[in-house]
């Protein structure tokens, strides 16, 4: 197991290498200027600006002394916020972030699975089809879309919470809804698949048959052994989250992350794009790893697979 | 008992004809055999959701197709004037309750009180007075069209590069393999901003960042088909007839793994339908006049809390085109699932 998580550790180590590598040279060809009074600036000053953010060296220059502060922690500075340092920026801006994502997160996810259990135990009822219709809704309307609905219906029409921004729990409600929708589709779909086999199975006969109470045969069988392959779906979630409060963020005004993410590519503020892509990317290289990590406790086959090639 | 009994005795020997027998006729199929495809079909039809979907998809491609040509306003064509009228529709303007009869949620009928009478916008006008029904399905033309060309280009790539990396194996197949592991480590979205800031904003630009990481599924599942093809005996038995890679790649395997290729395009589409509208939502996408149905509902969002006509009929058909391509994709999967197989 320790080899394996070791080899895992150093092909992540290798991909964050190249994902830096590439946003810097994206970067590199990105067309217009970050200064956004260029139209103003002298020749000189222009000039001046250049050296100080170390514009004018060369390009290879550039990208070693981008690397070699990244890897001492440091990511430079906004060129939009008068020198602000990004880490500090990033720092400030992760919060509502964070917290919008967990919140949907475990609210998604408590809903998901309460959804597919009963669905599956009252597999073909009313609040089967009920649930398999929320889940195909939850999984096809854009989060935008489900933003914006209750934008206008809760926030304008009857007025019952906050229309946007971040000032307290009330705030958060609308913003958790809407990414947390793709959350209790996806789980709650896969927990009834999951759920339906393993009702299935022979020893949940031998568990009814030996006298087990249908309540114990539920709990200690059948959702114990359901909900272990949920592990599998939870990174493609998270990046889903990660999208979802880009736009979310956006739609709420919520000063976030993702928020400051696609207002920084509005600006062409280039470090805090390489700031930002290079946070999101480390995060989601890490939720992949954890995801493997626990799925090869639980299955000791993945492991094994793993170690191998 | 005994009314049975003089029955049978009723029953004559001469009553009876010897059965011809002919060992040739045993084995002869009466009916016409139902292949893989066919039953395919036919579990598909019996799906009302799958059915539904279908409906739906071709539904909205014909009014994609002739929606913008049914009425003789262009998607361009401005008149500042009637600006933001609200929906309204002939004969169904009289029903109250629809929302269709040109009344604003403030309650004044906006062509009474702009002069225009005799004129229906079925979905209103935009902030410069377009004719939002021959935006929308111009722009439902265009999400369509992204999608389907990120969908084709998903599917060359994805199939080729599954299908090498699997059918050669070894080393072929350890490099490839590497190569995806890195391009999976990134977050596709984050990947996909960065390409479209890079080429100009356009069609082809977003179906261009779309296919940067879009065929990473497609390959992977094609390359879990394959190798769990390639060793099957018949692969063997047409190799040792002497047919080439190719052909055992065009007439086997690619047959074989299809309905899963299906699977995944009809999955791939809504997921580029979505990415096209959220990066136009975001600012990133098509400039004006030219408009998807992520860039009219970005749009309407700047008024959303006077006139919610603008973000209500795009949000409904760009929901209802996810919805169906879902619904369609799931009867898919279980029609070529041979484990449902009743």
């Amino acid at each position: 197991m320790g080899r394996y998580i070791g080899g895992r550790i150093i092909s992540m180590l290798i991909t964050f290498l190249i994902i830096a590598s590439l946003t810097f040279f994206l970067m590199k060809l990105l067309p217009g200027t970050p200064f956004n009074n260029q139209d103003k600036l002298t020749e000189t000053q222009i000039v001046q600006l250049n050296d100080k953010y170390g514009l004018n060296d060369p390009v290879p220059v550039q990208y070693f002394n981008y690397m070699k502060n990244l890897l001492s922690g440091d990511l430079g500075v906004s060129f939009q916020q008068d020198g602000r340092e990004v880490s500090t920026i990033i720092g400030e801006r992760i919060g509502p972030s964070a917290y919008l994502g967990l919140q949907s997160l475990v609210v998604g996810t408590i809903i998901g699975l309460f959804l597919g259990i009963i669905a599956a135990l009252k597999h073909n009822s009313f609040l089967d089809y009920g649930t398999m219709v929320i889940a195909v809704l939850g999984i096809s309307i854009p989060n935008f879309v489900i933003a914006g609905l209750m934008q206008y219906w809760l926030g304008v029409k009857w007025q019952l919470l906050p229309v946007a921004y971040w000032d307290g729990f009330a705030y958060t409600i609308m913003p958790t809804i809407a990414i947390a929708s793709i959350v209790v589709a996806t789980i709650a779909r896969f927990m009834r698949t999951e759920m339906l086999e393993v009702l299935g199975q022979d020893y949940i006969t031998t568990a009814k048959a030996k006298g087990l109470s249908s309540t114990a045969v539920v709990i200690r069988h059948t959702i114990r052994n359901a909900s272990i392959p949920i592990i599998t779906i939870m990174g493609p979630l998270v990046v889903g989250l990660m999208t979802g409060t880009l736009v979310i963020e956006q739609i709420f005004v919520i000063p976030g992350l993702g928020e400051k993410f696609v207002n920084s590519i509005l600006t062409n503020d280039f470090p805090i794009i390489m700031g930002t892509t290079l946070f999101f990317s480390l995060l989601f290289i890490i939720v992949i790893l954890i995801v493997d990590i626990m799925y090869g406790i639980i299955d000791p086959r993945i492991r094994l697979a793993g170690g191998k090639s | 008992m005994s009314m049975k009994q003089e029955k049978l005795h009723d029953i004559s020997d001469d009553m009876f004809q010897p059965a011809k027998i002919d060992s040739s006729e045993n084995e002869l199929i009466a009916r016409e055999s139902t292949g893989f495809w066919k039953d395919a079909w036919r579990r598909l039809t019996k799906n009302p959701g799958a059915i539904t979907g279908l409906i739906i998809i071709v539904a909205i491609i014909i009014l994609a197709i002739f929606g913008p040509g049914m009425n003789e306003h262009s998607y361009s064509e401005q008149e500042l004037t009637r600006a933001k009228l609200p929906a309204r529709v002939p004969v169904l303007e009289n029903i109250d309750f629809l929302g269709v009869n040109g009344v604003d949620i403030r309650g004044t009928n906006q062509y009474e009180a702009k002069g225009y009478e005799d004129e229906y916008f079925w979905f209103g006008t935009d902030e410069f007075g377009r004719d939002q029904w021959t935006r929308v399905w111009q722009g439902t033309r265009i999400s369509l069209f992204i999608a389907a060309a990120a969908a084709f280009i998903d599917f060359a790539i994805g199939v080729a590069y599954g299908g090498i990396s699997a059918y050669y194996g070894g080393r072929v197949d350890n490099i490839l393999q590497r190569i995806i592991e890195v391009l999976i480590g990134i977050p596709n979205l984050i990947l996909i901003i960065l390409f479209i800031l890079i080429f100009e904003p356009g069609i082809f630009s977003i179906i261009l960042a779309l296919s940067v990481t879009g065929w990473i599924g497609m390959s992977r599942i094609v390359r879990g088909q394959v190798l769990k093809l390639k060793t099957q005996e018949f692969v063997l038995a047409s190799r040792t007839l002497g047919a080439t890679s190719g052909r055992v790649i065009g007439k086997h395997l690619i047959p074989n793994v299809l309905g899963q290729i299906i699977i995944t395009t009809m999955f791939t589409i809504p997921n580029a339908i979505f990415f096209e509208a959220f990066l136009s939502f975001i600012g990133l996408g098509l400039r004006p006049p030219e408009a998807s149905l992520g860039s009219i509902i970005n749009n309407g969002f700047k008024s959303l809390q006077i006139y919610p006509h603008l973000v209500l009929w795009p949000s409904i058909i760009i929901s209802l085109i996810m919805i169906a391509f879902n619904l369609l994709g799931d009867g898919l999967r279980d029609a070529f699932d041979p484990k449902l197989r009743k």
